[in-house]
């Protein structure tokens, strides 16, 4: 996008008055070391020879009636990213590429455009719609893509493995190069990228630096490159849009289950199940109003699937209208290779019954509500338990059943006050939520340290440790108390309850 | 018989029809003992219907009694499918069940963040076919949601063991009388008894009283924990208890 800080900037104008916004030359200007410099000049300027990078005072000497506002860079970035969440409308894969561009990955999505230069043209068409100008290109590569946009014939596509040829003609200064290569680069007189590309690749690392080998080879397809993107790039993905706007809450249930089914549809043939999906509603004004469901098991049964949106499209804001629905579909496998997770269950009963209602269960009162607890090998009984997602794969990890332990074991010990007349040996008696109960039986003790090994060096003294006692009362309500610490004379000892036994 | 004793008789037959809900009772998880099983109908714990199980006192706070003792019961049923404990305070710990021989690391358990969602929630699982047995710690079961408890079960195959809980510090809202589970039970722990007079504790022991039973009658029993792998579960009857309110007085006085 050229000129995407002045397109900000007049976008905010617009905003916040209706004033029409400058019509003769303009400029953004900003410090630059105590120094004012032009940052970004539109269009008219730039044909009166103004540069970003100028002197301000050199510019106004050279244009007196231009007009100039302080730049912004961060609410630049800031307007990127809200494109970038925009753009997921087009693909769930897009990343920002700071600093006036964008890249899209559109892996497996072209085809519901009807082909990449039909999703390029309408992509290109909404952001004109929007008042933001912008070039694109499709290619094969981030890097050959930014630099046909950037520097290309607009609107380009250039097919798979043709990218060196695409490239070769447009300037060295279209791939993103570091100032002090491109500027080695244009003292030698390499002002072409197939000039470049012609060259020896070691003299090239040696005299330009490892990053403009790297630059070059993105732009031709030949290296890969990390972009962060907004979400991972999935095929699993898809998108219905509308000639009209809809808000009714039941075309909202239709249309999240038509696109449901035409998603599960693919995920059928493949023979694959997604364990995440995601449902984004495109409003008119740009935002997205997401909802997103887990499955425990992964399927693909859109009438389950639309099933669990449901509930949820009530907080779904419409605003002035939907013209677009886009499923993604995450955590995709092959189902066929799945294992049986509950063997008491038939594949049938799990598929049917047991995983739709832990769906529902997990979706309903929230992922942390619904668990499956797991032996964990810790000695602390507070920290010996993992949760885990119901049905997902037992690590086989055993319960140590060889130290009784409570079946209700409170978050916090609570205090207690207990009466033990002789030291190392459990309390006769103890005070426990006002009531006062005489110890008839006691078991014990079992001495657990702290984990040394969880705290700094240093930190760890033999006084964090507990004696557990196993108690019965008169009543024959039992007990799990400990002593903090070990005893020493004069200290009266500290006594918790920490669990009941039935 | 004369005409008066004829219809007594045809009134009874009534009566146990309609207690019975008119449905024949099905499977049944006997105790192994004829003592418990014959007040039961159908000779055991009726499957496929809601049983509640209550405390007194501190217990109806902690349910940790009655806890391990529906644990222990439902332990024959673990193996038939899904087991769910549904929760409003998450302290079960899971090492305790299984050291009672329960399959913890399959149960699905669920923390309600009110009554309402805690019934929604039992109603959802007992429904849901691959479904053996379902936990619940509630407050108390209204009528009407007893009744949909049990239109749940019977629409599943699930069995439900319905704890009554009350919420730390909370006020117990009445017994529930009306209830439309199948069995009522009174759980309270009783002092243990160690083989012979070793130190420690022995296998832990229940009050057991059944206050109400549909189509069967009351008893009250002292059960213990007793870990053989012939029998059906890991409980067995002490004694017989003539009336539980009493008993715990005279075994009190025989423990010393």
């Amino acid at each position: 996008m050229p000129n995407w800080a002045i397109t900000v900037w007049r976008r905010k104008q617009s905003s916040s008055s209706p004033v029409d916004a400058p019509a003769g030359p303009f400029a953004l200007v900003a410090s630059d070391r105590g120094v004012r410099k032009l940052y970004a000049v539109d269009a008219a300027a730039t044909a009166l020879g103004l540069y970003p990078g100028q002197k301000a005072p050199d510019a106004m000497a050279l244009v007196p009636e231009l007009v100039s506002a302080e730049a912004d860079p961060v609410g630049d970035l800031a307007a990127l990213d809200a494109l970038v969440d925009w753009c997921v409308r087009f693909s769930p894969a897009v990343a920002a590429d700071p600093s006036d561009g964008l890249f899209l990955d559109i892996t497996g999505v072209a085809h519901l455009w009807g082909g990449e230069a039909a999703m390029l043209d309408d992509l290109l068409a909404r952001l004109a719609a929007a008042g933001i100008a912008a070039r694109g290109a499709v290619a094969g590569s981030a890097g050959a893509s930014s630099a046909l946009a950037r520097t290309g014939p607009d609107r380009s596509v250039v097919e798979n493995g043709e990218e060196a040829a695409a490239v070769a003609t447009l300037p060295v200064t279209a791939l993103r190069l570091e100032p002090g290569a491109a500027a080695q680069l244009a003292r030698l007189g390499l002002a072409r990228i197939g000039q470049l590309a012609a060259l020896p690749r070691d003299q090239l690392a040696r005299r330009f630096g490892p990053a403009t080998l790297t630059r070059l080879d993105q732009a031709l397809g030949r290296g890969e490159e990390a972009l962060t993107f907004r979400r991972p790039a999935t095929p699993w993905f898809d998108r219905l849009a509308f000639a009209e706007p809809i808000s009714a809450p039941e075309d909202l249930a239709r249309v999240s289950r038509d696109i449901a089914e035409a998603l599960c549809r693919r995920l059928e043939t493949e023979g694959r199940g997604a364990g995440r999906f995601e449902l984004c509603f495109h409003r008119l004004d740009g935002r997205g109003e997401r909802l997103a469901i887990g499955l425990s098991l992964p399927g693909r049964r859109a009438d389950a699937i639309a099933r669990l949106f449901a509930p949820m499209l009530e907080t779904v804001d419409p605003g002035f209208g939907i013209d677009a629905v886009t499923l993604a579909a995450d955590r995709v496998e092959v189902l066929d290779q799945r294992q049986a997770q509950l063997d008491s269950l038939g594949e049938v009963e799990l598929e049917e019954g047991v995983a739709p209602l832990v769906d529902r269960l997990t979706n309903r009162l929230g992922e942390e509500r619904v668990w499956r607890a797991e032996a964990y090998p810790s000695h602390i009984p507070e920290r010996a338990v993992a949760r885990r997602p119901p049905l997902t794969v037992r690590s086989g990890a055993d319960w140590r059943v060889d130290r009784p332990r409570p079946v209700r074991l409170f978050r916090r010990p609570e205090p207690i006050d207990a009466t033990a007349p002789i030291p190392d040996d459990p309390p006769v008696q103890f005070r426990w939520r006002g009531q006062l109960r005489r110890v008839r039986r006691a078991e014990g003790p079992e001495r657990l340290a702290e984990e040394w090994w969880r705290r700094p060096p240093g930190e760890t003294e033999p006084g964090h440790v507990r004696d557990y006692y196993r108690v019965e009362d008169e009543t024959g309500a039992r007990y799990w108390i400990f002593r903090a610490g070990l005893y020493s004379a004069g200290v009266p000892a500290k006594w918790w309850l920490h669990g009941l036994f039935g | 018989m004369s005409s008066r004793q004829t219809r007594l008789a045809s009134l009874r037959a009534e009566i146990a029809a309609l207690e019975t809900l008119s449905q024949p009772v099905g499977e049944v998880l006997p105790f192994g003992d004829a003592r418990v099983d014959g007040r039961l109908p159908g000779g055991g714990l009726a499957l496929g219907r809601w049983h509640e199980f209550a405390g007194e006192g501190l217990e109806l706070e902690t349910a940790a009694a009655g806890a391990a003792f529906a644990a222990r019961l439902a332990a024959p049923l673990t193996g038939r499918g899904a087991l769910v404990w549904v929760l409003r305070r998450d302290d079960l710990h899971a090492p305790g069940l299984a050291g009672l021989g329960f399959p913890a690391d399959r149960l699905i358990q669920v923390c309600a963040r009110d009554e309402a969602e805690a019934l929604a929630v039992l109603e959802d699982a007992l429904r849901t076919p691959g479904v053996a047995a379902v936990f619940g710690e509630v407050e108390a079961v209204s009528l009407t949601a007893g009744r949909r408890l049990q239109l749940a079960c019977e629409s599943g195959s699930a069995t439900g063991f319905i704890l009554r809980r009350r919420p730390f510090g909370g006020r117990d809202r009445g017994d529930g009388t009306g209830s439309a589970a199948a069995t009522r039970w009174s759980i309270a722990s009783a002092p243990s008894q160690p083989a012979t007079d070793e130190p420690g504790l022995g296998p832990p022991r229940w009050r057991v009283s059944l206050e109400r039973c549909r189509g069967g009658r009351t008893g009250g029993w002292l059960m213990e924990a007793w870990e053989d792998d012939d029998a059906p579960h890991s409980l067995r009857v002490v004694a017989e208890l003539g009336d539980h309110r009493l008993a715990p007085e005279a075994e009190f006085k025989l423990a010393g």
